[in-house]
């Protein structure tokens, strides 16, 4: 495994995850995997969307995006799908990259179609990129529930590639600061994108934010969390799909490339300054939650 | 440690024939969630995916031809928003056939592909304590309602009216 180096490498690690993966193998050629795709597609659009009303006006969605993400981990982990292994998952992983174009390319259309729209919206779409640093209020929790330095890698940002890279290049590999960054960026694989779909279904119902704070909010820097996050939004808010759409998208587009920098001048020197402040008065004992590097 | 960073090569023609494939197959499985889910009819949304495979395909071809370190991401951006700016001669053609995919079809099968692609993580995932998860789960929610609460507030004070 290769660590980015100092001069900006950063946004290349989605670029030679892909071409490691698409450009040696036949990914095309797996018909096991993309014949379980379909299947699972079939499934989800057959079972289609189902409403849980709790209360009056209140409802919790659940959409056909939630059936394939987890039928395809229970795919992966059941035992009797001996034809979905861990060669199946790298090419599916290796493709996803890809076909995050064609997420980024539908946004991108509508996002065109509204560009006057997200011009009248500038404002609101730049300096919601700033409630992102929220994630340092994390970091009080991280220092109680016993972490140390790893707690400035966890809380700086949301933990997806680019921070990791960000993360490993200021601190090293070894290091605290990035084991705590790795934790939530594999737990954020895992678990990221079906809490998020809950997260956005249960806050529609219950905050009464505005149609397009909850579009620019889905755009959290990381794709699959934002297609999960658009899902129950368009949902929600019928009729206004195309402005949705658009707002998702721009402001995935501005995470993407203003994002990072928020992260490497502002985000993480907060985030030290307050671990600074903050650990000699609440730090615990420290607990080792993971392993040694290997 | 997860596997983040690998080698890479350059681009090939073999290379390029891998992506125009995958793109096909993905657009096919779309395109046939699509008509089971919003009842589209199948070749205009084909001609859909069509144009966004286009687009994608530029956008990563262009990412490692051209010399500069920018993402894929932004040219495909680009490309979609010049694409479908009103006035352009491009846009009514594009807007009616993009239109007839919808976005969450296109999501429901890029996530069955996510859903596969992160079993490989689980191993990883179980070894790490609950600790961790609560501060993940915490730190999600926390760029959600921070972004949601500024663009609001913004929002609000701007004067947009709630639609």
């Amino acid at each position: 495994m290769k660590i980015p180096n100092k001069d900006g490498q950063v946004e290349h690690i989605y670029r030679e995850k892909t071409d490691k993966r698409i450009l040696k193998k036949n990914p095309w050629r797996d018909y096991k995997l993309h014949g379980t795709v379909l299947v699972l597609v079939i499934i989800a659009e057959i079972i289609g969307t189902i409403k849980i009303p709790l209360a009056k006006d209140v409802a919790i969605t659940i959409m056909p995006l939630i059936y394939t993400i987890i039928l395809g981990l229970v795919f992966y982990l059941a035992k009797p799908v001996t034809w979905i292994q861990r060669k199946q998952a790298r090419i599916a992983e290796g493709a996803m990259m890809l076909f995050i174009g064609v997420l980024i390319a539908k946004l991108a259309v509508s996002s065109g179609q509204s560009i006057s729209l997200i011009f009248q919206m500038g404002p609101a779409l730049i300096l919601q990129e700033l409630g992102h640093l929220a994630t340092i209020l994390v970091l009080p929790i991280a220092l109680l529930l016993g972490f140390k330095k790893e707690s400035i890698g966890m809380t700086n940002s949301i933990g997806r590639e680019p921070n990791v890279a960000v993360v490993v290049d200021k601190y090293g590999f070894n290091s605290p600061e990035s084991r705590g960054v790795f934790a939530i960026f594999i737990i954020g694989t895992v678990i990221g994108t079906i809490f998020i779909s809950f997260l956005v279904t249960f806050s529609l119902s219950f905050i009464p934010l505005h149609p397009y704070a909850f579009a620019m909010a889905s755009g959290v820097g990381s794709a699959s969390m934002n297609a999960a996050a658009i899902g129950p939004t368009l949902a929600a808010f019928p009729g206004l799909e195309t402005q949705i759409e658009a707002f998702a998208g721009f402001s995935n587009l501005l995470s993407f490339c203003v994002g990072i920098y928020i992260v490497i001048f502002v985000a993480l020197p907060l985030t030290e300054k307050m671990y600074n402040w903050l650990e000699p008065k609440i730090g615990r004992d420290p607990i080792v939650p993971e392993k040694e590097d290997e | 440690m997860p596997d983040l960073i690998d080698g890479s090569e350059n681009v090939t023609v073999h290379g390029i024939f891998n992506w125009i494939l995958l793109l096909v197959i993905f657009s096919i499985i779309t395109v046939i969630g699509n008509n089971l889910g919003y009842k589209h009819p199948m070749t205009d949304s084909l001609v859909g995916m069509g144009i966004l495979s286009l687009i994608t395909l530029a956008g990563v071809w262009l990412e490692r031809y051209l010399p500069f370190n920018v993402s894929s991401i932004l040219y495909i951006s680009i490309f979609g928003i010049i694409l479908a700016f009103p006035g352009m001669p491009t846009s009514d053609f594009v807007l009616y056939y993009v239109s007839k995919v919808e976005l969450l079809s296109i999501v429901t099968v890029f996530l069955a592909y996510v859903g596969i692609g992160m079993g490989k993580s689980w191993d990883e995932f179980k070894a790490l304590g609950w600790r961790a998860v609560v501060i993940t789960i915490l730190v999600i929610a926390a760029t959600y309602y921070g972004a949601a609460i500024v663009a609001h507030i913004v929002l609000v004070l701007t004067g947009v009216p709630a639609v």
